[in-house]
C-alpha cells in the first residue's frame, strides 16, 4: 500500500514537472540524486567530476522531461542520461584529468590487521582499474554493480541488446579478475 | 561446453539464468573445479567492487537547491509541446463540424426530394431532381438498343438499376459519416496512445 502511494505521488511529481513545476522537480532531484551520484561517481572516480556530471544530467532531464513517459522507470531514465552525462564530463575533462587521491583512497576507517589491509589495497586497485576499463564496459559493471540494475534493464538503458550487456559484463568482470591475479603474483614475488 | 558454461558464470552470479540454463550450470559447477575457481573469483572482485566506500558529497538538499539556480524558467519542449497541442485539440471540433455539415445537408436533400416528389415545389426545382430516377448507365443503354430490349430484359434491367440507384444513395448518405466516425476514433485512439497507452505497450509486447 506504501509502495503505491509513494509510486503515485512519484507520479504526480512527474506529471507536475513536465508542466514546468520546478518545485516538484526539486523534490524529485532529492529523491533521487543520491542513486545518480553514485553511480556517476564510479564511472568518474572523483567527487567533483560527479557532481558536475550529476548537476548536466539533472539539468538535461529538466529540459527533456516532457518526452518522458511518465508511469516508466524515472530512475532508470535517469541512469540513462547520467551515464552519458558522466562520459561527457570525462572527455570534456580528460585532457587536464588527474587522479584525485583524495577519492581514491580507501577509508582510513577500516582497522589495521593485515588482511585488511591487503583488502583495502585490492579494493583501492579495483577502482583503478575500474576507471581503466573502456567506456562501454565500464558503463555496464557501473550500472549492475552499483545501479543494481538487472541485465534487461542494463539493455534498456544503454539501448544494446541484452547479449552485449552479458558480452561487456564478461570482458569487465574478467578484466578486473585478471588484475588482480597479477597482483597478487606480484606480492607473492616480492615475498619470495 | 567448458567455455559455453565459463560464458555464463557471470549471469549465474548475477542470478539472472533460470530453467534449464540455470540446471545445466549448477550441474556443470558440481563437476568442474576449473569453474568453480572463476566463479569465486568474480565473485570476489563483485565483492570488493561493492565494498569501496564512498566519499562525503554535496547534501541533497544543498543540491537542489544550486540546480534550481540554474534551471531554465520552464522545460524547452514543454513550450514547443504548448504550440501543436491547441492544434490537437481542434481535430475533434473540426470533425464534429464537419459532421453537422453532412448531415444538415442530408437533411436538407431529403425535404428537398420529399417536396419536389409531393410536387409542393412546383417546377421551379426541377433541375434538382433530374427527369427520370434512372442512372446514366440505365440510359446509355436503353439508347444503344433503341427499343429492341424484350419486356423482361427491360424490367430486369430497371431492377438492377434501381438497385444501383438505392445502394448510390445509401453510400452517398452513410459513406461521409462513416469516414467522419473513422476519423473521430482514429483520433481518440492516438490522445491515449499519447497519454496513458504508451506505458502499456511494452507490457503487451513483452507479454
Amino acid at each position: 500500500m506504501a509502495l503505491v502511494k509513494t509510486v503515485d505521488t512519484e507520479l504526480g511529481l512527474i506529471e507536475q514537472a513536465q508542466q514546468g513545476d520546478r518545485n516538484a522537480f526539486g523534490e524529485l532531484v532529492r529523491r533521487h540524486y543520491e542513486s545518480v551520484v553514485h553511480v556517476v561517481y564510479r564511472m568518474c572516480g572523483e567527487v567533483q567530476l560527479a557532481e558536475d556530471a550529476a548537476q548536466e544530467a539533472f539539468l538535461r532531464a529538466w529540459i527533456n522531461l516532457p518526452s518522458f513517459e511518465p508511469r516508466a522507470n524515472l530512475r532508470n531514465w535517469l541512469y540513462r542520461i547520467a551515464v552519458n552525462a558522466a562520459l561527457d564530463v570525462l572527455r570534456r575533462k580528460s585532457e587536464t584529468f588527474v587522479e584525485d587521491e583524495e577519492t581514491l583512497m580507501v577509508s582510513d576507517q577500516m582497522p589495521g590487521p593485515e588482511e585488511t589491509l591487503i583488502r583495502k589495497e585490492q579494493v583501492e586497485l579495483l577502482q583503478r582499474a575500474l576507471r581503466n576499463l573502456p567506456e562501454a564496459s565500464r558503463s555496464v559493471l557501473v550500472l549492475r554493480e552499483y545501479g543494481e540494475l538487472s541485465y534487461q534493464e542494463i539493455a534498456s538503458v544503454l539501448d544494446i541488446p541484452i547479449g552485449t550487456v552479458m558480452s561487456r559484463l564478461n570482458y569487465a568482470r574478467n578484466r578486473l579478475r585478471e588484475v588482480l591475479q597479477s597482483h597478487a603474483q606480484e606480492m607473492e614475488n616480492a615475498h619470495a | 561446453m567448458h567455455e559455453d558454461m565459463r560464458a555464463l558464470l557471470n549471469a549465474y552470479l548475477d542470478g539472472e539464468l533460470h530453467g534449464w540454463r540455470l540446471l545445466e550450470v549448477q550441474n556443470h559447477l558440481t563437476s568442474c573445479e576449473s569453474c568453480r575457481n572463476e566463479l569465486r573469483e568474480l565473485r570476489a572482485v563483485s565483492d570488493l567492487l561493492r565494498a569501496a566506500p564512498l566519499p562525503e558529497f554535496t547534501p541533497a538538499e544543498r543540491f537542489a537547491a544550486n540546480l534550481a539556480l540554474r534551471l531554465p524558467r520552464r522545460p524547452l519542449k514543454a513550450q514547443l509541446q504548448r504550440g501543436p497541442s491547441l492544434t490537437w485539440w481542434l481535430a475533434p471540433l473540426a470533425l464534429m463540424g464537419l459532421w453537422f455539415f453532412v448531415q444538415t445537408l442530408i437533411w436538407l436533400t431529403t425535404v428537398l426530394s420529399l417536396a419536389l416528389s409531393g410536387g409542393l415545389l412546383g417546377e421551379s426545382f426541377s433541375w434538382i431532381s433530374g427527369s427520370a430516377a434512372q442512372s446514366n448507365l440505365f440510359a446509355f443503354l436503353m439508347n444503344l438498343f433503341g427499343g429492341h430490349l424484350g419486356t423482361a430484359t427491360q424490367s430486369t434491367l430497371s431492377l438492377l438499376d434501381r438497385l444501383v440507384l438505392f445502394g448510390n444513395s445509401l453510400i452517398n448518405q452513410w459513406f461521409w459519416q462513416a469516414i467522419v466516425a473513422l476519423l473521430y476514433w482514429l483520433w481518440m485512439a492516438v490522445w491515449w496512445l499519447r497519454t496513458r497507452g504508451r506505458a502499456f505497450l511494452p507490457r503487451l509486447a513483452r507479454a
